[in-house]
């Protein structure tokens, strides 16, 4: 094993390969306050890319509910008890990283999932942790709490996928850090399915190789969000590009939000993969859960988002999310203007922080009618 | 199933793979793999002609080269005998696997076998696991679902899931004639280890694969197709025989190698998780 740097959990760690971070690194940020769990990205990805004989069960892109969700049954739960919690110290994560926990014989720590483990996408779903009881939901606060976590590929830096394949048949792509299996090359021994701890590469049973989400790289290389970005009714979803903390650009959308302003994170970066997908925190959860799952930065980065609407920058940037199907890879705010642009600094996008309102009288004297408000 | 070695002295398996022969004859065994001369060479492994010949018993180890592997030992030992007729070899392996594993899918995993010989027969082998470069293996490889395909099974997923429904696939819609060229192309789409010439599940004509090999992770497709076989479940497991081209070079006169390995489906081995042997003798006997 090589040592790297993870700078997601502060100190260096164990990665089966030594490190080699790509020119440019893929990356998104997802806002879970905003889903709506319609699971349209999850229809745009499957009729896309996995309508396909032995593709049935395939959710390259699914969303579930959390506490109660998962998929496949209980991914993440099976790994964190098989982890036995690991501590974080401030930034920095001291407990094993699945790669330092690796067993003899292996080259990640994991488990297998069965056939049946893949036979319910919804379970959980829209389930309360706790139940709601005698009008409970009348009061505010609300007591109990669930929320839709939408899941992608990560393109981790350090893939887990990639270190388990004996045959090297999984590579990341140098030009944009996309992490794809070489169908070519893939024999079917699933052994990405057992190491990816986000269980997001899936074997086709009808084909004998293992597959998984491509982050719409055609697309990309053409300067277009994927398929789950652009159709994402709730606009949850910016696609761009990474630097690393030190490297973070105050122009670049995603560096802004998970480096400077620290309000997106990785989903557990206690794992050691790096993964390139982070969240806006859900800020209903009590966040010894969410610390859980996102690491040590969730209180700040609620506190943050919490104020977006005292935070010109913040709101703004946050308003550019859905508002084009181009990869905005720069952005700027000017007034109460917010302009996202490609990596030439073409404008793709132009929008209004706060969309006019126009109120009309319900009578309207020229005419001397009433109108309803009904288009 | 694994049989526990606890569950296996020696001369029980020697017993009950003598039975598996199917002959009244005393098995012939030998300390080396010997193909002993044959008119014909028998492709079904139940063919009364493998009671003519020799057996060698292979004691299998670890695969332990490379992660991820194995660290509890499964199959323990699996019996090989041989036949040439003079332009191609006969191997008839078998060993003991309660469970038949045939069913690709997630998380399952098949029964598999592989036959391994050095490309050029030279004073000392390449290294037993796989080869090392410029010096290639040949591998002929034998799998459980690709037998049950030639058998007859179907290439849809109700052969593999009986209960699954299908709504809709985009490529059997109606404007698309079946079988036409753009059908085709369009179902192909959705297959993309089928679009580029590897799809490792599905129709086939014969249950081996030939393969080339120069140390672990190098398995490649052979450029030619120089074996076929044929498996079948016995009371005690798998019989399966691969019939190659004769090895370059092997004659009565002058020996080359041979090893073996094998996957147990049940134990989700695949790939590097295999229990295979070192480099046995490969001696031809000259016909009488
Ligand atoms: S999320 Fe899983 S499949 Fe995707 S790159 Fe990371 S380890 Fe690989
Ligand atoms: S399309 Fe957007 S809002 Fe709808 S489930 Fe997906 S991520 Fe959530």
């Amino acid at each position: 094993m090589a040592r790297v740097y993870n700078w997601q959990i502060g100190r260096e760690m164990s990665y089966w390969y030594p490190g080699n971070r790509p020119q440019r690194q893929f990356a998104a940020v997802f806002d879970t306050n905003k889903c709506i769990a319609c699971q349209t990205c999850t229809l745009a990805c499957k009729t896309t890319w996995t309508s396909g004989k032995g593709q049935e069960y395939m959710l390259w892109n699914n969303v579930e509910t959390k506490p109660y969700g998962s998929y496949p049954l209980a991914w993440d739960l099976n790994l964190l008890k098989d982890l036995n919690g690991g501590k974080w110290n401030g930034k920095t994560y001291e407990g094993q990283t699945i790669f330092e926990s690796a067993a003899a014989g292996e080259r990640v720590q994991s488990w297998r999932p069965k056939t049946e483990d893949y036979s319910y996408p919804n379970v959980g779903e829209d389930d309360c942790a706790g139940a709601v009881d005698y009008g409970m939901s009348m009061d505010l606060p609300h007591m109990n709490w669930f929320y839709y976590l939408a899941r992608i590929c990560n393109h981790c830096t350090y893939p887990a996928c990639l270190a388990s394949c004996p045959r090297g048949s999984i590579y990341k792509r140098q030009e944009d850090g996309i992490v794809l299996v070489d169908q070519s090359r893939c024999r079917g021994y699933q052994e990405c399915v057992k190491g990816c701890p986000y269980k997001k590469v899936y074997f086709n049973p009808m084909t004998g190789t293992s597959e998984k989400c491509i982050a719409c790289f055609p697309k990309i290389e053409q300067g277009i969000q994927p398929q789950c970005f652009v159709n994402c009714i709730g606009k949850i979803r910016m696609a761009g590009f990474i630097n690393t903390p030190d490297k973070a650009q105050a122009e670049n959308p995603i560096d802004y939000l998970v480096h400077l302003r620290k309000i997106a994170l990785p989903l557990y970066p206690q794992f050691g993969l790096e993964p390139n997908v982070y969240y806006i925190p859900p800020v209903h959860v009590p966040p010894p859960f969410l610390r859980q799952m996102f690491g040590p930065g969730v209180d700040a980065a609620i506190a943050a988002y919490r104020n977006s609407a005292n935070d010109p920058d913040l709101a703004g940037l946050l308003s550019l999310f859905g508002s084009s199907e181009m990869l905005m890879t720069k952005w700027k705010r000017q007034g109460e203007t917010v302009t996202g642009s490609n990596d030439k600094g073409q404008p793709m996008v132009s929008i209004p922080m706060k969309e006019p309102v126009f109120i009309r009288p319900a009578y309207d004297k020229l005419y001397q009618i009433t109108r309803t408000n009904c288009p | 199933m694994r049989i526990h070695s606890s569950m296996l002295a020696v001369p029980a398996i020697l017993l009950s793979l003598g039975i598996l022969n199917g002959c009244g004859r005393k098995a012939e065994r030998t300390n080396e793999v010997v193909a002993a001369s044959a008119a014909r060479l028998p492709l079904d492994p139940l063919d009364p002609a493998w009671a003519e010949a020799p057996g060698h018993v292979e004691k299998l180890i670890l695969q332990d080269l490379v992660e991820p592997r194995l660290m509890k030992a499964s199959t323990p030992e699996i019996l090989v005998e041989a036949l040439t007729s003079g332009s191609e070899i006969a191997f008839r392996l078998s060993w003991p696997d309660e469970a038949v594993n045939d069913l690709p899918g997630a998380g399952r995993f098949l029964d598999q076998c592989a036959v391994q010989i050095p490309r050029a027969i030279e004073a000392d082998a390449p290294a037993p696991q796989m080869g090392e470069a410029g010096r290639p293996v040949e591998i002929s490889f034998w799998r459980a679902d690709w037998q049950a395909s030639v058998d007859g099974r179907k290439d849809n997923i109700n052969a593999l899931f009986p209960n699954a429904a299908i709504d809709h696939y985009p490529f059997e819609a109606k404007p698309l004639d079946p079988g036409s060229s753009d059908q085709k192309e369009m179902a192909t789409r959705y297959a993309p280890s089928q679009a580029v010439g590897n799809r490792r599940v599905g129709p086939r004509e014969t249950p081996v694969e030939d393969l080339l090999a120069e140390g672990p992770g190098t398995l490649s497709p052979a450029p030619a197709r120089i074996s076929r076989g044929m498996g079948v479940r016995t009371k005690e497991g798998w019989a399966v025989v691969i019939i190659r081209k004769l090895p370059e070079g092997l004659t009565p006169r002058r020996r080359s190698a041979v090893a073996f390995a094998v996957w147990q489906g049940s134990e989700q081995e695949a790939g590097a998780r295999k229990m295979r042997s070192g480099w046995v003798p490969l001696a031809l006997r000259a016909a009488k």
